[in-house]
């Protein structure tokens, strides 16, 4: 953080980027991971800035800076991951950590503390570049207390003033830097450095006993500079307030089947869940995604086309680097309704015998990497978003969600915190607090039209898998889906 | 941590002289009051896939959270570099933000207390964690899933998992609060699938023990998880309808969970919970007995002293369906002129264990006398509301008939409100098990509506 203070304390300044392995070290490190075999040994070393400021009864209310600091050591042998992770990033710890992750590769049953390491001198290291540059990369948190104080003062008073039902305003800040490294027994050195802004904002609107909440929110892997200059306060915190007063007029939704429309942007949110996590390459190699047996087949009407792209400038969930090194590819998991790949890491490329599209992801050091989705879409179609309204007698029409859950076999939920009822090809009655659910492979059969219209969400959304949580990005244009179980209340 | 062999560890002596030199650190730089809380841990998984080794993780963790307060106003920290540098550095810099915050009164570390319940007594930590050989817990993980897999019906593992942990916690204030405690844990799950790929059932079991000896053994997980898998097979949809519906213990788990967050005094003061203004008054059935309780002991949930250093207590929260107590850490409870039940986690209030008192019934004899209804196994999604108590969620379970389980029911919602099913809980069961620091017996709520055809 810069300090725009005349009087800085001594210790006020940028904390030293804290790791620099010597290649030598590097080697004996890599060298004891794979003291007892295995096809790769890596180290992730991951240095995280955390910079959080909340505004609410009219104060700046918090503020908290926040490091983690830590390192990986991975080693896979056949399909088995040896791992260990410290927080010490001594050359002595890493060592320990190295024979702890080289275990995996013995008969792993007569554990040792001492096994000879032997040293080659056949690995040598070469620096890599990543070839995209998909965020801003030098002065990595350029932006001051002052400047963040005004932008979340803005939002909380636009919010405000929005109406006298709204009685409660709480907005929120965060901004992150990740610095990582990922040294492996390729020669592999590589690094990536990904910043992370979120403004989010929560608006409680009251009238007589109804009391509603709203939450708008927007960011991405840009400085706050540049993604202040579209007046991002103002604009989320009159998206907080309007949401919190519409729901004070909602009434609950209608329950039992129906058509759904999927609002433009947001509504990516059902591809991920319904589509997204089963086309991951680690439950397709386990068979435990209903998707393992049916590549190059037609399971969705050919409207359908989706594809995840970690390469789209300044989104959450792009990166220049996987975090295994791989350089990311726009990946179509979806073609004309037929599948055509899947989301890989390397261990389950390997095991796929295809190449890893870099989309081997990890929340953390502490955490090993998966096959994870980055930015996820539909892509557009045909039909004008007029027309797909048009064809709905009765519907309801999906515009806020709040987020989903699939399971491998192909049941998913997404739920909406509001959203309207379709009579006659028009939008009526708002709606509130709705969830879905379906079973994929229908729900992609009855996809019935695609609008022309493809957006993508606010910025501010992250995903969960084995309790690793990733900023990623979903998008989509205006959909119909034939018929869908709503629940409601009756 | 004795027995560790790396230099790079801390005594707990170093952590707790850590803790104790960031507090006069922060105080000479001329913070009004200071908290240092640190922990280190190691941890140890192994998760076992078609009886192979499929990952086998160890670690070595530390990190530090640091609270300091000057003119009413508040600024925080944490790392997980505990280098002094770099925790000096983070004092100074939260020292620098304060002056561009704005004061607020209700600021502050709570009264000095120097007393607590003995950690000991607690029975947090087993000391067996430092004896268990690896081949014992891989063996353990292993043996779960090939009793899993024995079993003709199960089609695919997504694996059977064995972990466990030893964390030291330390917290030292400018008060004067120093204390610390260690605490173990032990678990093993294992997850599976049942039926052909296009028409699969999935489920998991697991257990959770602070004591080696009291985890449940691999024939039991198993047993449960297969019987679980199973159970949910070839399901059937249901037509849109009201209908009684059981609560297993998980899912009463469930929504208490969503109660917690609603009696929570965070929410209270940010009047994000449909309880706000409800002290005192009825919100639920005269049936209805909600406890906080952090001084259970080997307890999952129990703890001496909650992260402010406040001393764990015994809270009833609802008392024959009155509300009686909000849960709250120092600054809910000034907030709203109450005082702290000793549930402070990292950065809101957190739950100790959180349970509804059991009736004096076995499930058995509520589900045999309903003439239709449905048991409700599985949620999945978001869907919760504390503002409104509204709840709306994916649904898997088994349907009843003539007080029978009759098929299995999938691809359904369930949605109502809290605020009304709380008055609407016709039976509970005598099935508590404390197998997570929320939970609650089998229980019975009519008036939720179930969404299907």
């Amino acid at each position: 953080m810069k300090n725009q203070e005349n009087t800085p304390p001594v210790e006020e300044q940028k904390l030293v980027f804290p790791f620099q392995l010597a290649d030598s070290d590097s080697q004996e490190i890599i060298s004891t991971a794979l003291a007892r075999g295995g096809w790769l040994a890596e180290i992730f070393l991951e240095y995280t800035q955390f910079h959080h400021l909340l505004m609410e009864d009219d104060i700046i209310k918090e503020t908290d800076e926040s490091i983690r600091l830590g390192a990986g050591l991975r080693v896979l042998e056949e399909e088995k991951s040896g791992f260990a992770y410290t927080n010490d990033l001594g050359k002595e710890t890493l060592l320990k950590a190295a024979r702890a992750a080289a275990m995996i590769a013995s008969s792993a049953s007569t554990p040792t503390n001492s096994p000879p390491f032997p040293i080659p001198g056949s690995l040598s290291f070469e620096r890599k570049i990543p070839p995209h540059a998909l965020y801003p990369h030098q002065d990595p948190l350029p932006s001051s207390l002052e400047a963040k104080i005004k932008l979340v003062q803005e939002t909380y008073q636009t919010a405000f003033k929005v109406h006298p039902h709204i009685k409660k305003v709480r907005v929120s800040l965060v901004e992150t830097l990740q610095q990582v490294t990922i040294i492996n027994s390729e020669g592999l050195i590589v690094s990536d450095q990904r910043p992370m802004i979120k403004l989010v904002c929560l608006a409680i609107a009251e009238k007589g006993a109804r009391r509603e909440v709203g939450l708008a929110g927007d960011g991405g892997r840009i400085d706050l500079v540049h993604l202040n200059r579209h007046n991002l306060g103002q604009r989320i915190g009159q998206e907080a307030a309007t949401e919190a007063l519409q729901l004070l007029e909602a009434r609950p939704a209608p329950a039992g089947e129906m058509p759904v429309v999927l609002a433009p942007g947001q509504g990516g949110v059902l591809l991920h869940e319904a589509v997204g996590h089963l086309l991951e390459a680690d439950f397709i190699r386990k068979k435990t995604s209903i998707f393992w047996n049916k590549l190059n087949q037609l399971v969705a009407n050919p409207q359908v086309t989706i594809v995840d792209d970690p390469t789209i400038p300044h989104f959450r969930g792009s990166y220049n680097i996987d975090d295994e090194g791989t350089i990311p590819q726009k990946t179509h998991l979806i073609h004309q309704g037929q599948v055509v790949g899947f989301l890989q890491d390397r261990l389950s490329a390997r095991v796929l015998k295809q190449n890893s599209t870099g989309h081997g992801r990890r929340q953390d050091y502490s955490c090993l990497p998966l096959p994870r989705m980055s930015n996820t879409y539909l892509d557009r179609g045909e039909y004008l978003p007029e027309e797909i309204l048009k064809s709905i007698k009765k519907g309801l029409y999906a515009c806020h969600f709040q987020g989903g859950q699939v399971e491998d076999s192909g049941k998913f939920t997404f739920s909406l915190s509001s959203g309207y009822l379709i009579e006659d090809g028009h939008l009526t009655a708002p709606v509130k607090q709705v969830t879905l659910i379906g079973s994929n492979l229908k729900v992609l059969r009855d996809i019935e039209m695609v609008g022309n219209d493809l957006l993508f969400s606010d910025q501010v959304g992250s995903c969960g898998k084995e309790g690793q949580t990733i900023p990623v990005t979903d998008g989509c244009p205006t959909v119909k889906i034939k018929n869908l179980t709503v629940g409601g209340m009756l | 941590m004795k027995t560790s062999p790396a230099k790079t560890t801390f005594t707990q002596h170093e952590i707790l002289q850590l803790a104790a030199d960031l507090v006069s650190f922060a105080q000479v730089r001329g913070a009004d009051e200071v908290e240092v809380a640190i922990s280190q841990g190691e941890e140890f998984n192994v998760d076992i896939r078609h009886q192979e080794i499929e990952n086998l993780t160890q670690a070595q963790t530390w990190g530090a959270s640091v609270r300091l307060f000057k003119d009413n106003k508040i600024a925080s920290a944490s790392s997980s570099d505990l280098r002094p540098e770099t925790m000096q550095n983070l004092i100074a810099n939260a020292l620098q933000r304060l002056e561009l915050t704005q004061e607020d009164p209700w600021n502050g570390l709570p009264e000095a207390t120097f007393s607590f319940f003995s950690p000991e007594k607690l029975e947090l930590y087993d000391p067996q964690i430092k004896e268990i050989p690896i081949e014992k817990k891989i063996e353990l993980a292993r043996q779960t899933e090939k009793i899993a897999l024995s079993d003709k019906r199960i089609t695919n593992s997504h694996g059977a998992s064995f972990s466990c942990a030893e964390l030291f916690h330390a917290l030292a204030n400018s008060q004067g609060f120093v204390g610390s405690y260690q605490e173990t844990s032990f678990s093993l799950a294992v997850g599976l699938q049942a039926g052909e790929t296009d028409n699969r059932a999935e489920d998991y079991w697991g257990h959770s023990s602070r004591v080696f000896e009291r985890l449940e053994k691999p024939e039991e997980i198993a047993r449960r998880a297969v019987a679980r898998t199973v159970r949910l097979l070839n399901p059937r949809k249901i037509s849109t309808q009201q209908v009684p519906i059981v609560f297993e213990p998980e899912m009463t788990s469930w929504l208490l969970g969503f109660l917690f967050s609603c009696v929570s005094g965070t929410a209270i003061y940010q009047q994000t919970s449909f309880l706000v203004g409800k002290l005192g008054k009825k919100i639920a059935g005269s049936n209805i007995e909600v406890v906080d309780d952090g001084l259970m002991p080997g307890k999952l949930g129990s703890r001496p002293f909650d992260q402010e250093g406040v001393p764990c207590q015994r809270t009833q929260v609802i008392n024959q369906g009155r509300l009686d107590s909000y849960l709250l850490d120092t600054y809910s409870a000034r907030r709203l002129k109450l005082k702290s039940t000793g549930n402070a986690g990292g950065g809101g209030v957190r739950p100790n264990n959180f349970y509804l008192l059991p009736g004096s019934k076995p499930p058995d004899k509520f589900i045999s006398q309903l003439p239709q209804g449905f048991l409700l196994v599985r949620t999945i999604g978001h869907g919760l509301n504390p503002v409104t108590g509204e709840i709306s969620r994916g649904a898997f379970g088994l349907w009843i008939e003539k007080g029978e389980i009759a098929f299995p029911v999938a691809e359904v919602t369930i949605s109502g409100n809290l605020q009304d099913v709380l008055h609407q809980v016709v039976f509970i069961g005598q099935d508590l098990e404390f197998r997570s620091p929320i939970c609650g017996p089998t229980i019975g709520v009519e008036g939720l509506t179930v969404a299907g055809n």
